[in-house]
């Protein structure tokens, strides 16, 4: 069972590959706000199956702040992007 | 038993988030690229985030954490996608070349500011004011967006 969890936690991590070519390659900013956004979110749950694999529920809490304040870095780049630095 | 159902909806959640990924590798448009993220990463995490709970039990320290993670998801993807989609438009990022139409144009808090040239840039500050001001000139509602 564990076997399966690292290969979760690394098959995300996988996925997370093509995102870093969207990070690279976008046109605009809001792109690579998007990828940047959904990194967070593969990330967390990498981070979560990894916990689930080592056995580690110190883990879990990097997890958790990944799931929710990524939610706050999108916000606030979305508001410098609509109403400048001011 | 109990490993194959992980092993199902792992590969169910894993498939959903390669093609959200994929997605957002491939679409042409920003706003296109914002709802793959939306709605296909929200989705694919989803039965992964079941798949830990059904193999380490919902009340273990990594069960509840992980139903704990599938809220934060559900509530709080779709808020952010929202704002980085307002937040694009307003900035002034052009739509796809293709698009059919741009229903949003003709409403009052909407403009994309007059200078939408340069993508990725900041509208004017004037823009940005809520009422009191009259809708950009638009055009016919429903036609082929300029580029």
């Amino acid at each position: 069972m564990a076997n399966v969890y690292l290969a979760v936690a690394i098959a995300e991590i996988a996925i997370t590959v093509l995102l870093f070519v969207r990070l690279a390659i976008g046109p605009t900013i809001s792109d690579r706000i998007v990828a940047l956004n959904t990194m967070s979110t593969q990330a967390a749950l990498a981070v979560l199956f990894f916990s689930a694999f080592a056995g580690r529920t110190i883990y879990l809490d990097v997890s958790l702040w990944l799931a929710s304040f990524s939610y706050l870095g999108a916000i606030i780049w979305s508001r410098y992007l609509e109403r400048g630095l001011l | 038993m109990r490993e194959a159902v992980v092993i199902v909806l792992a590969v169910i959640g894993l498939g959903f988030s390669l093609s959200g990924a994929l997605g957002i590798l491939r679409m042409p448009d920003v706003y296109s690229r914002i709802q793959c993220s939306s709605k296909t990463i929200t989705m694919g995490a989803l039965p992964v985030l079941i798949a830990l709970v059904v193999g380490t039990g919902p009340v273990s320290s990594y069960g509840s954490r992980a139903l704990l993670v599938a809220v934060l998801l559900l509530v709080v993807n779709p808020a952010s996608s929202h704002a980085l989609a307002r937040a694009a438009y307003k900035a002034g990022v052009p739509m796809w070349q293709g698009a059919i139409t741009d229903e949003v144009r003709g409403l009052a808090d909407s403009g994309p500011g007059s200078g939408s040239g340069e993508p990725g840039r900041h509208a004017p500050p004037a823009s940005g004011e809520p009422g009191g001001q009259s809708p950009p000139a638009s055009g016919e509602p429903g036609g082929q967006a300029p580029p």
